[in-house]
């Protein structure tokens, strides 16, 4: 339909994720006239920001260092994790400023559909980092879906025997959502009154 | 709750439409394919964030458009509340009520209620159970909206039970078990609390079928309605334990509310294979105007009834039947050609090629 190059460009958009067809069209022509040094300055971010940025090997955050910024604090209450899904899940909590202690990263959560099983997820690292930090409590902050849901109810299940205090964020949340379309102030409050599991 | 004005833009065939409405009986003319279930598929899509049909949001914009759009002004307890929606082609729909966006189906929810009345209704009676499974869901779904989310998370859990059970290829894994036990568990609370809700909307419907068919009937014999589930009474936690090996087996869930039936009897018999034609045709009529009046009765106000194309197929002292039933709402008719004789309507309005060509008082 287009000329290969642009139809290159269409097809490769149209993988991203929130991009159908037509909006991958609309975003290769809109590079195209788009002045060359500001495509070049895009390019240049991306491949930058591939080659440095990985995950920390404590928490799986995204990170420029072994350590992210958060793991390498020492300010940081090392007694307290808070679990959630995904990284951008790590920046919806800080922005709330409600929270002092540190990150475990799950890479998703359980579901079936998906292919992911406990397995799949980083609740092995998890377990693992309980005894040598002195983690005393586990905040768990997974989104509030079934998914989301269902993967606490799993991690409190399996937490709860190791004598380690589970917790999960208040509801209050909006259900069906995702933990960062949630407000500061909501998610906040939702940290703060965060409830024991099966205490309620 | 009458609609007081509808626009449509880009909805199917219907390019644009814009009518001012006011209470009483409104006929909807057209020959088929000219639009007039359109408009009603339209109107029926802001009370349930769905197609009718069971069509795919890609399916209801007209072809070439990007977007369909459709508004009404509802009156209700003397304030008028505006509902708009933008259905897309590609991505998201886009929901407002009074101008306010709002993201949750459940929001859009309740503010235009409607009873629809349509060609396929016979199925309910002659048809499987997950036909009676939506009727009453539906109706829970419309009387309060907060159980739109029990509805689409105990599919979403089911799904993903089955997958987990189809995974683990009949072979019991502690992983499995562990897993199982927590889908068990949101399962569980889910399905009781829709299970109970079912049950008791059937107590609701009973003697309202009885007094229906009093009338609709031809004289019949008297009609019994049951909430049939074979785990509501021990409780789901304990039924999925019992269940498990065979859910195992078979790579399914086999006990829950999806398993469930809402029973008719028509003396002492199933109506489903026991009835005549016409016993279950006034049976069906039945279960409408019933759900209707348990609706009215929930919301302190009457909603919308819709009768979609449901005059061809009735003998005429049925249908009078079923009019003289009605009660005093905004009403909408829909049929090809003309309406039988003896159904009095205050305006009609003939819909040809997704336009409105014509629009007068009957009788004027
Ligand atoms: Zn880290």
């Amino acid at each position: 339909m287009y000329a290969d190059a642009v139809q290159q460009v269409i097809d490769e958009l149209g993988r991203l994720p929130g991009i159908g067809p037509r909006s991958a069209q609309r975003l290769a022509f809109h590079l195209l006239e788009t002045d060359p040094t500001d495509v070049e300055r895009l390019t240049a971010a991306i491949v930058e920001m591939r080659s440095r940025v990985r995950f920390c090997t404590r928490c799986s955050n995204i990170s420029e260092d072994d350590l992210c910024t958060i793991c390498a604090d020492t300010r940081r209450e090392g007694s307290v994790l808070c679990v959630v899904e995904e990284p951008r899940d790590v920046v919806a909590v800080e922005r709330t400023a409600e929270f002092r202690g540190r990150y475990h990263v799950l890479g998703g959560s359980i579901s079936p559909i998906d292919g992911v099983g406990p397995d799949q997820l980083r609740i092995r690292e998890l377990l693992a980092r309980l005894e040598p930090e002195a983690v005393a409590e586990v905040i768990l902050a997974t989104n509030p879906n079934i998914e989301g849901e269902a993967t606490a109810m799993y991690l409190a299940r399996l937490l709860e025997p190791l004598g380690v205090e589970v917790t999960k964020i208040a509801s209050g949340l909006p259900v069906g959502g995702d933990l960062e379309y949630a407000d500061e102030l909501t998610l906040g409050r939702a940290l703060e009154g965060r409830r024991r599991l099966g205490g309620d | 709750m009458p609609v007081r004005r509808i626009s449509i833009v880009d909805f199917r065939n219907l390019v644009a439409v814009d009518l001012e409405l006011a209470e009483g009986r409104i006929a909807v003319i057209g020959d088929n394919g000219q639009g007039k279930t359109n408009l009603m598929e339209a109107l029926v899509w802001l009370t349930t964030a769905s197609s009718f049909r069971g069509a795919p949001t890609e399916a209801l914009v007209r072809e070439g458009a990007e977007h369909a759009i459709l508004r009404a002004e509802v009156e209700s307890e003397g304030r008028t509340t505006l509902l708009e929606v933008e259905l897309a082609a590609v991505g998201r729909n886009r929901m407002q009520v009074n101008r306010n966006r709002v993201s949750r189906v459940r929001d859009l929810l309740g503010h235009l209620v409607a009873t629809v009345f349509g060609p396929d209704d016979l199925a309910l009676v002659k048809g499987g159970p997950a036909g009676r499974r939506r009727y009453m869901d539906d109706l829970l779904i419309a009387s309060h909206p907060r159980h739109h989310s029990l509805v689409t998370d105990l599919e979403r859990i089911l799904r993903q039970r089955n997958t987990l059970l189809r995974q683990a290829g009949g072979r019991m894994t502690r992983e499995v078990e562990e897993t199982l036990d927590v889908w068990d568990d949101k399962l569980a609370g889910i399905g009781e609390e829709l299970g109970r809700a079912r049950r008791d909307l059937v107590v609701l419907l009973r003697p309202e079928l009885a007094d229906i068919l009093d009338v609709l009937g031809d004289g019949t014999r008297p009609a019994t309605m049951e909430y049939e589930s074979h785990w509501l009474d021990m409780g789901l936690g304990p039924a999925l334990v019992e269940a498990r090996r065979d859910d195992i087996r078979r790579g399914v869930t086999t006990v829950g509310p999806h398993r469930d039936d809402l029973c008719i009897g028509l003396g002492g018999m199933p109506s489903r294979t026991h009835a005549s034609q016409g016993e279950q045709r006034s049976l069906a009529l039945a279960l409408r105007l019933g759900g209707h009046r348990v609706l009215a009765e929930r919301l302190g106000v009457e909603p919308v009834i819709i009768l979609d194309d449901v005059f061809s197929e009735l003998d005429p002292g049925r249908a009078g039947r079923l009019v003289g039933l009605l009660p005093s709402t905004q009403v909408f008719v829909t049929a090809a050609g003309s309406l039988p004789e003896g159904i009095d309507v205050d305006r009609v309005i003939r819909i040809e090629a997704g336009s409105v060509a014509s629009d007068s008082e009957a009788g004027a």
